[in-house]
């Protein structure tokens, strides 16, 4: 393959639409067609949203048990614990998601300035 | 959710059209938008490290849309891979928009809808707006549900292009607790929108199967297929189990 960002001109942007906007548009376009057959309550339809869940738990565990960057400097210990306070936040202030990310934020910044 | 719908219902007029988009561009703004836009904006920096220019950065998020892939790309230009093998990764890692794209799309559809228009809502999922749209669009009534989902779409998209923008900029300028704080956010934002939409016992064990399989399938399945793996075995196991659970309560009452 010839072709470079350092080409410059028009070639990053050709890389970023052949190589990363193609690549990952397909499941899309693919999912458009597939799921004309399925209706909302149907046992497909709920296993769809049951894998895409597991899914996203699956990447946030994997955020948590073996992080990459800043948040690596930090002890598990630490991550799991603002995981804790964030959800202690989330019960008491009737199921709030701004609470949860604002108790677990904090918990997290204190602990990365901490062990910085 | 009533089914019932007349003439009178499935015709928005343009006016009503207008203010379903607005209404669902306002609920975006009090909060999901930013929390997406700020953990884009990590992916700024690494459009620098790889040497594209300012656009690409804003683009890529208007275009690819999806966090994990725009990482992939992005970071492993910066490492000189292959550009062939930097297209397999980001297949692999974007299938998982596929079940996401299967869970929203029916909720959408309703009459007067054209498949135009859903053919475009398909590139506005990606995990923040489908984990919102599973919590706030149940309570919509059907037929005004596309202009508040494009609504709430947009102005995640265009908030987070802005970001990422930004962050192509500010690039590793960040003090460390902050850099961990940005980190933090997707963990811990994607965690309480889920168990804030989980309406059925399945949901409860799909978190559980996620948590627990993600340390085991990363360490023995490698070559991107981890999460592959984990989606269909996971997935599998907590439809199973959820079945299960919801036969044995109805068993028990009866």
């Amino acid at each position: 393959m010839s072709l470079g960002v350092q080409d410059g001109g028009l070639a990053p942007y050709i890389i970023l639409i052949a190589f990363g906007f193609l690549p990952s548009e397909i499941w899309r376009w693919l999912s458009f067609f597939v799921a004309r057959g399925i209706n909302e309550g149907s046992e497909l339809f709920i296993f769809a949203r049951t894998v895409s869940s597991v899914l996203l738990v699956g990447v946030v565990g994997k955020l948590i048990f073996s992080p990459v960057g800043a948040l690596a400097t930090t002890p598990l210990a630490a991550r799991l614990g603002a995981l804790a306070i964030g959800f202690a936040f989330f019960a008491l202030f009737r199921r709030s998601v701004l609470a949860a990310i604002l108790g677990g934020e904090a918990a997290i910044i204190a602990a990365g300035w901490w062990w910085g | 959710m009533s089914e019932s719908q007349t003439a009178a219902e499935t015709s928005l007029t343009p006016a009503e059209r207008r203010a379903l988009f607005l209404e669902g561009a306002r609920q975006a703004l009090t909060g999901p938008a930013y929390f997406v836009a700020v953990a884009l904006v990590g992916v700024g920096g690494l459009a620098k490290a790889a040497g594209f220019p300012p656009a690409a950065a804003f683009l890529s998020t208007l275009l690819i849309w999806a966090g994990p892939a725009q990482v992939l790309f992005f970071g492993s230009i910066a490492a000189k891979t292959a550009l062939s093998a930097v297209a397999v990764s980001i297949t692999l890692s974007s299938i998982r928009l596929m079940p996401m794209v299967l869970s929203i799309l029916p909720m959408l559809r309703a009459p007067g809808v054209g498949r135009r228009q859903l053919f475009m809502a398909t590139h506005f999922v990606a995990v923040t707006v489908w984990a919102e749209s599973l919590r706030r669009l149940p309570d919509i009534e059907r037929a005004k549900r596309l202009p508040f989902f494009f609504g709430f779409a947009v102005a995640c998209i265009l908030t987070s292009a802005v970001f990422t923008q930004a962050g192509y900029y500010l690039t590793a300028a960040l003090p460390k607790p902050l850099a961990v704080g940005v980190l933090f956010l997707t963990p811990v934002y994607f965690l309480s929108t889920l168990v804030r939409s989980a309406r059925l016992p399945v949901d409860w064990f799909a978190m559980v199967f996620g948590f627990a399989l993600a340390p085991i399938t990363q360490a023995w399945v490698g070559g991107g297929f981890d999460l592959l793996a984990l989606g269909l075995i996971g997935g599998t196991g907590a439809y199973v189990c959820g079945r299960f659970y919801t036969a044995r309560r109805a068993e028990r009452a009866s």
